[in-house]
């Protein structure tokens, strides 16, 4: 459960992506309804942080606001963390316990990896949202709950439904007011305003000013993969500001992983073959995105950072390849590189109120 | 027995990097299946470049090349 006070809605960023001011933009928009919301997104793209920034938005935010992962617990005690139990209810029950349920009374419970939900779970879950009550494991009272229930899932819960691994009936409770996050790749452009942010919270908590960030790191941030999304961008520039020892953040910072997948010349996961096998996922725009980013910095360095030269060198024009550079996040790597060029800075967004 | 170009290829992934910012990773010897090499630059001096770089360009190092052993900076 997440310590009161832990969270403020100052410290969301927004960015600059299309995509993440649409949800932002719906967030504000639902969070005044009592409605079930289900946020999908991988793992680190902040689907705490969206349930947080729903019920501090709502009118429930004096009330409590539970999180729980329910890939934390197994299938016995999945029931009674969520559920509470009686004393008595079995071995080591020596008191009454409420459940997270309880807990959230008149507040927001956050249900996190209910793709990690066992089926037999389910239908008991569904029992509670659906009749608004719960009842204690051992117990025989049905307690009223009043709680808004938020889920995250990293998977595709309909793909779930589909191949039988996730009830149906309890998708179509919970589903109705979908958010899907975007991976941190699928919105490059974000993180400049992110690494900023973050180099600058934790330099504050570390007592130091705020490093200088080279444009080579820059770049490299802009080129990774970023498997691990925001979270792992936020891990990165904790261990940066930890480890610095000159105040600029250079390349000799970076970790290897960032250092090897920025360096490569297509990031090697998205090159996933495309063979008559197993079919896997891929995102088009996904990779559309990297060969765009790829050919752009080739004609950026061949050029030398002279962007009328690189849009020639494209056969696009000077605006368009201008608006790309923004697009791909590559616009402050190649300051340094093209110091007289006259690429217009938005301000950033940086935080909601 | 580990070749040099073996491991310049390695190096060569993440050197325009570190060059971009003013450094190196420069192969200064393979001994056996060791290799030798020397950090340059602004981050030379920062001992959180060299455990990094130390950890990391190892690791990639014995992932790439079957019987590498050993990195080494001097």
């Amino acid at each position: 459960m997440k310590a009161p006070g832990a969270f403020s809605p100052d410290n969301v960023v927004v960015g600059h992506s299309a995509r993440m001011r649409a949800i932002f933009d719906f967030v504000k928009v639902v969070s005044k309804s009592d409605s079930s919301v289900i946020i999908t997104g991988e793992s680190g793209t902040g689907k705490e942080v969206i349930a947080n920034l729903l019920h501090h938005s709502s009118s429930r935010r004096h009330q409590p606001f539970v999180a729980v992962s329910c890939a934390l617990f197994s299938e016995n005690l999945i029931e009674t963390e969520l559920f509470g139990h009686e004393r008595g209810a079995f071995t080591g029950a020596i008191k009454d316990k409420p459940g997270r349920f309880e807990m959230a009374q008149g507040g927001t419970l956050f249900l996190d990896d209910i793709d990690d939900v066992p089926l037999s779970m389910q239908v008991k879950l569904l029992r509670a949202i659906q009749n608004r009550t719960v009842e204690r494991v051992g117990g025989t009272r049905s307690i009223n709950v009043n709680v808004r229930v938020i889920t995250g899932s990293k998977r595709d819960l309909k793909k779930m439904v589909a191949e039988g691994n996730f009830r149906e009936d309890l998708y179509y409770r919970l589903n109705v007011l979908p958010i899907t996050l975007p991976p941190l790749r699928e919105r490059r452009e974000d993180i400049p305003v992110l690494t900023d942010f973050f180099f600058k919270r934790f330099a504050r908590e570390r007592g130091i000013e705020t490093p200088d960030v080279s444009s080579a790191v820059r770049y490299a941030f802009s080129r990774y993969r970023w498997p691990g999304n925001v979270r792992e961008l936020e891990n990165a520039c904790e261990r940066i500001v930890q480890t610095c020892t000159c105040g600029t953040v250079r390349t000799g910072c970076l970790s290897a992983s960032v250092l090897f997948g920025a360096g490569d010349p297509v990031a090697a996961p998205s090159t996933t073959e495309l063979t008559a096998g197993e079919p896997t996922a891929v995102s088009l725009e996904d990779r559309l995105r990297e060969v765009e980013s790829n050919l752009i910095s080739w004609a950026l360095k061949v050029s030398d950072g002279n962007k009328s030269r690189a849009a020639e060198l494209l056969s696009i024009k000077r605006s368009t390849l201008g608006d790309r550079i923004t697009r791909c996040g590559l616009q402050e790597a190649h300051h340094a590189q093209a110091p007289a060029a006259d690429a217009s800075e938005d301000e950033p967004i940086a935080a909601i109120a | 027995m580990v070749s040099r170009e073996q491991i310049e290829s390695v190096l060569g992934r993440i050197r325009p990097m570190m060059q971009a910012d003013g450094g190196d990773i420069e192969l200064v010897d393979v001994l056996g299946n060791s290799a030798h090499v020397r950090l340059t630059g602004m981050c030379a001096g920062c001992p959180s470049a060299h455990m990094t770089l130390y950890m990391g360009v190892e690791m990639a190092l014995r992932e790439e090349i079957k019987d590498f052993a050993e990195l080494v900076v001097v």
